[in-house]
Formats: structure tokens, C-alpha cells, sequence
């Protein structure tokens, strides 16, 4: 794919991999344009290709859950670290401002997600939010399909009682 | 296929993605900040090798305080003496000679343990 492709195809699916990246980064916007922004930068120097075994949206998923999960890690290690006080460390909590910002109904959706399992909210936010099937969901989780059926039952049933016991 | 069988969660998200693509910052601006990230590593291995410097430092300096002190500490070798099972088989008998000065005409003899000295005049002369 040439990069002019490339950059097409990241264009068209920004706000879809935007809506990935405040999924995986746990509704923090900050930590979600950093990992997009991360993400874009392995595409365009090749450190991140797309081989063609699967859908282009699917494959950029995955790279954005992977890089995600490597600056959730950096900021884990750099929060221990006593250089902590140098840069702004994202804790992984929504930020306020994209709370406040969210309209009554989502802002409950979120709050529920965000008590549900990392693996569950993530197969879920595929399947509802993307409209993957279970099938590609697995793929971008890097988890069988199985596993990812199990996520996806347990995790649409918690969310279910979840929204019930929220308020009127 | 079932997974399209909920459209009250389904209603839901959608309208988190409505939302959220609302929000979404422009594609041209991310993929320019993306490229600016690239212009700028320096600062962050600056910080990093300067986080493993006060690490560094730091394990040095906790070393340092917390090691028993070697070169402060003296020891007398006059009050430490090590006796080894074996050294009784160093003591031989008659070693006291090589340990006294004897007397000039006169030989101290030391026979077997608990025999004491046998002293041998010299000038006696038998006829």
C-alpha cells in the first residue's frame, strides 16, 4: 500500500479509531490522542504494516490496542519512577472534561463500562460501538474466538444489570 | 447472527460514537502532531537516561550507607589465634630446643611428654 493509500485510509477511519483509541485508554482523552497519534507514526514509518490477512480497519484496531497498552505500561513504570514530577503521567481515568462533556444517557454507558473487565468492555465496544462481528473482535483483542464469545456474553450480561440498577 | 439482536445496547453505543466522533480531533491535526512526535525524541531519551542516572545514583548511594564499613574496621591479630584440628600433630617432641637458647656447656633434653628435663653436665668426663 503506498503511503498516500495509507494516509486515505487513516483518514477515513479516524473517528472510528478515535472512538478505538478512548475505549482502550479507558475514556481519557489526553492518553487517546497519544496513542492514535503513536499508532499513525508506526504506520507511517513502517514499524507497523499491514500484510493483508486482515480487514484494514481490523489490523488498525490492533495496533492501536497494542499501542495503547505500551504507553499504559510507560506511564505505569514512569508513575513509579521519582522522574514522575518531570511530565504528566495519564493515570488511565477518564478526564474530567470529557465526563462533563458527555451527554446523561452515554456518561451512564461509560461510568458502566468502566467497571466492567478490560477484555469484556473491549469486546463489547467492537461488537455494539464498531460493529465487528465476535469474529473480528477476536482478531483485534488477539484472543480466540471462544474467549472472545465468553467476553462478549459475560460482559453484555453485566452491562445489562448494570444499566438496570442505574437510576430513573 | 445474534450478536445484532440487541438494539437497546446497540442504540446505545451508537450514540457514544456519535458523541464521540463529535469530538474527535481532525484527522490532519493528529497525523501533524504524529509527525512532530517524530521530530522529538531526544527529550524523551534525556529523560529517561536521566531517570536511570538518579537510579543509578541512588542504589550507589543506598550501598554505600547501608554495606557494613570494611576499611573503617581494624583488626588486632594479636587477639585472634585460629588452632586447627590438626595442629597437635605439629608438636613434636625435643621442639623446645629449637625454641631455647640453650646454655653453653649445659643441653636440655626434653624426653617424652611428662618426663621432664634431663640436664647433661658437660664437663663430666667418664674415665
Amino acid at each position: 500500500m503506498s503511503p498516500e493509500a495509507l494516509e486515505l485510509e487513516l483518514a477515513r477511519l479516524h473517528p472510528a479509531a478515535f472512538g478505538w483509541a478512548m475505549a482502550c485508554c479507558a475514556g481519557d482523552r489526553t492518553a487517546a490522542e497519544d496513542a492514535l497519534q503513536a499508532s499513525y507514526l508506526k504506520i507511517l514509518d513502517g514499524r507497523a504494516r499491514f500484510a493483508g490477512r486482515a480487514s484494514f480497519r481490523t489490523w488498525l484496531f490492533a495496533v492501536v490496542r497494542n499501542t495503547a497498552a505500551e504507553l499504559r505500561r510507560r506511564a505505569a513504570l514512569r508513575r513509579l519512577l521519582p522522574l514522575a514530577v518531570l511530565g504528566e503521567t495519564p493515570d488511565g481515568r477518564p478526564d474530567a472534561a470529557t465526563v462533563l462533556a458527555r451527554a446523561d444517557a452515554t456518561g451512564r454507558l461509560v461510568a458502566a463500562l468502566a467497571t466492567l473487565p478490560r477484555r469484556q468492555r473491549e469486546v463489547l465496544h467492537l461488537v455494539f460501538y464498531q460493529d465487528l462481528t465476535i469474529t473480528e473482535a477476536a482478531e483485534v483483542a488477539g484472543v480466540s474466538l471462544g474467549t472472545a464469545r465468553t467476553h462478549y456474553e459475560r460482559g453484555k450480561a453485566a452491562l445489562r444489570k448494570l444499566l438496570k440498577e442505574e437510576p430513573p | 447472527m445474534t450478536e445484532r439482536n440487541h438494539a437497546d445496547l446497540g442504540d446505545r453505543f451508537h450514540a457514544l460514537r456519535r458523541e464521540d466522533a463529535a469530538a474527535a480531533p481532525p484527522f490532519d491535526a493528529t497525523l501533524a502532531a504524529a509527525r512532530a512526535r517524530r521530530a522529538a525524541p531526544p527529550r524523551r531519551r534525556t529523560r529517561w537516561l536521566a531517570a536511570a542516572a538518579v537510579v543509578v545514583v541512588g542504589v550507589a548511594l543506598a550501598l554505600l550507607f547501608t554495606r557494613p564499613d570494611r576499611h573503617g574496621r581494624t583488626i588486632d591479630l594479636a587477639t585472634v589465634r585460629w588452632e586447627g584440628p590438626t595442629d597437635f600433630l605439629l608438636v613434636l617432641p625435643g621442639d623446645e630446643l629449637l625454641r631455647t637458647v640453650p646454655d653453653f656447656g649445659r643441653v636440655s633434653v626434653s624426653t617424652l611428654p611428662g618426663a621432664g628435663f634431663t640436664t647433661i653436665d658437660s664437663d663430666r668426663r667418664t674415665p
